[in-house]
């Protein structure tokens, strides 16, 4: 157990030797062509299953499942909470008081939405709450979550998430957001959670508000007619909207994929094998949010390679036990054109981390581009059937 | 809406929720949920819901506090984990984990270290690890069932399913059970609002399978009350009704889940 703790946050790394670690990093490496250990191709994700609703005393909920068995189930909660009135935006409540008509507007420019009302917990088991892989976790992902608002400043505040949970000057709900891995994680488990937590926020409905403008909040009984927290495409959802800030029904909530680069090769979804011989380990938080459906990109965090903490190779030239056994001009060190440092070929050496600018910007391109990765990701989450 | 248990039910002889005494709520069983375990069982009972998974037994991982204690058997190591979303409330919990979950997490301990044949698996590990996700009533039961589940389907040896349910009293039952005017009925499986309101007993039974020559001249299948827990206040004469009812719920579950068991390998 203390071992888990220690990896702080990569996941664990698997016990592979040196020479498992080079032989990985050579075909994952293979210029263009990377073979990866199950024959996935570069961009192609681990199949799952998926199933929304599954808790009733939820606001929303989804459960995915990965076929190596790690599954994780998260359920959303909304609660009607006093907003608190900090004396900034009381202050911007008193310069917008003269035009007391545009309701709609001064209530979302005076209460834009608040980072905190969005909790996030993280269950892993094995491991305690405040350990360093579920905070950081928990915040890499919200931070996307409720970033997808904070440079939205403009029109449609309403369309972001912060946005949305503001009810009225006084009024705003808080969500709560609890992900449960239900078994060990086996690779890192970012995309997982990642998935289903954009699973369980697309199933989410808040019920249906009847009080209007700055009275206290009542809401309609009825289940059936709750709105969903990001508004579905159908046309029924979208009925009571004013003209001017309509609220967008192709806002998403953000997913947040974990790419790593071997050489100059960028391989999505990877499993735990891939991940240790890394050179560098991005979480990209996309999100759609505009109208022409393009996809923006959010956050990219780096995460602390595995690959650091292997051991290394030791090359024959060095190698006091081979010494005289082979001809000394067998391995000749060259230069890696990728991390610049000198290495001798099927020899493993721990990366140090870093990738080049290039390598990055095409990671994100990957993504971004019309009919990439991210653009399938959310098609594919979008065709799981929300009831 | 108040909840008023005492006074509607004699009227009605319904509970809240419709049942009649006796009755079981729905119960949902399912054994490898999670193929990333040894073990692993999905329960509901109405809307209390857990999924369980067993690991193990496996060599253990804490070599110096349980070195010599694990000798004779395996130890078996439960971890409850009440989800945030699980009541009707959020839950905030500051810290790891708190009371309830700890004290199930204990019952279920020491109800599964007895019951189970550890001296099979010396210096091992058999770790339990219960997820609630939701509450309503007959937590400890539920779990307990879950769990069992969870270790059949792990294929860890034991002498019989250890099943488990609850049982109340339909009032406070603080007096002298009254021979001749018994205005208290018994309930069976008790829903959170009940719960909270009336007194309950958590019962947990299990039946030895019979092997060898006494195989066959079995017409009544012999009944063990492995566990029982009460937190409650009740008047002691009250305590016998309670049980027969508890154990005759238990032997309920117990078909359901042997059915769910032997159903299972079929498919």
């Amino acid at each position: 157990m203390s071992n888990q703790r220690q990896a702080s946050s990569a996941s664990q790394v698997p016990h592979l030797s040196p020479a498992e670690l080079s032989y990985l990093y050579t075909s994952l490496s293979l210029p263009k062509t990377p073979i990866r250990p199950d024959g996935r191709s570069p961009t192609q994700f681990r199949p799952l299953t998926a199933e929304t609703n599954i808790l009733p005393g939820t606001n929303g909920s989804a459960r995915i499942g990965f076929a190596d068995g790690t599954q994780a189930i998260v359920g959303v909660k909304a609660e009607v909470e006093k907003t608190i009135l900090s004396n900034e935006t009381l202050a911007s409540e008193r310069g917008a008081g003269p035009e007391p008509t545009d309701q709609e507007g001064s209530t979302t420019a005076a209460v834009g939405g608040h980072g905190s009302w969005v909790q996030m917990s993280i269950e892993i088991p094995g491991f305690r709450d405040d350990d360093a892989l579920p905070v950081f976790l928990s915040e890499m992902m919200r931070e996307s979550l409720v970033g997808a608002v904070g440079t939205d400043e403009n029109s449609d505040m309403t369309g972001g998430l912060k946005g949305r949970l503001v009810i009225n000057k006084r009024w705003h709900w808080r969500l709560y957001i609890d992900v449960l891995l239900l078994s060990q994680p086996l690779a890192y488990p970012l995309p997982l959670l990642s998935l289903t937590t954009h699973l369980a926020l697309l199933s989410t409905k808040l019920p249906k508000l009847k009080s209007q403008g700055e009275e206290d909040p009542f809401f309609d009984d009825d289940w059936a007619v709750a709105e969903y927290l990001y508004p579905r495409s159908s046309p029924s959802t979208g009925a009571k909207i004013s003209s001017s800030s309509s609220r967008p029904s192709f806002v998403r909530p953000p997913v947040t994929l974990l790419v790593i680069s071997v050489g100059e090769n960028i391989i999505f979804d990877p499993n735990r094998e891939e991940i240790a011989v890394a050179d560098a380990v991005l979480a990209i938080s996309i999100t759609r949010d505009t109208q022409a459906g393009h996809l923006r990109l959010l956050s990219i965090r780096t995460v602390d390679p595995p690959s650091r903490l292997t051991q290394p190779g030791v090359p024959n030239s060095e190698n006091v036990n081979m010494l005289g056994a082979v001809a000394p001009t067998d391995d000749i060190a060259v230069l890696n054109p990728v991390t610049g440092e000198e290495e001798v070929p099927g020899v493993w050496r721990p990366r140090r981390g870093g990738a080049k600018r290039s390598v990055i910007s095409e990671m994100v391109k990957t993504v971004l581009k019309k009919g990439g990765v991210g653009e399938e990701v959310l098609e594919g989450l979008e065709g799981v059937e929300v009831s | 809406m108040p909840l008023d248990t005492s006074t509607t039910y004699p009227l009605t002889k319904l509970r809240l929720d419709g049942r009649r005494w006796n009755e079981l709520r729905l119960i949902q069983a399912q054994i490898s949920t999670n193929p990333a375990s040894s073990g692993s069982s999905f329960f509901s009972m109405g809307n209390t819901s857990i999924m369980c998974s067993v690991h193990g037994p496996a060599e253990g991982r804490r070599g110096d506090a349980s070195g010599s204690a694990g000798g004779a058997g395996a130890i078996v190591d439960v971890d409850v984990n009440v989800a945030g979303f699980a009541g009707v409330d959020r839950k905030r919990r500051a810290g790891g984990s708190d009371r309830q979950s700890s004290r199930i997490a204990t019952t279920l301990r020491s109800a599964f270290q007895s019951h189970l044949h550890t001296y099979l698996y010396p210096h091992s590990t058999i770790s339990i690890h219960v997820s609630v996700l939701s509450v309503d009533g007959s937590l400890l039961a539920a779990a307990i069932n879950a769990c069992t589940l969870a270790l059949v389907d792990a294929g860890i040896p034991m002498p019989g399913l250890l099943t488990s349910c609850t049982a109340g009293m339909s009032g406070s039952a603080s007096t002298p059970q009254d021979p001749r005017n018994n205005e208290l009925d018994p309930l069976l499986d008790l829903s959170l609002p009940e719960e909270q309101e009336l007194p309950v007993l958590t019962v947990g039974t299990t039946n030895s399978v019979p092997v060898g020559e006494n195989n066959m001249d079995t017409d009544e299948e012999e009944m063990k009350v492995a566990v029982v827990t009460m937190d409650s206040k009740l008047h002691c004469t009250y305590v016998e009704t309670m049980l027969a009812v508890g154990i005759d719920g238990c032997s309920q579950i117990r078909e359901l889940l042997e059915g769910v068991i032997k159903g299972s390998s079929r498919a």
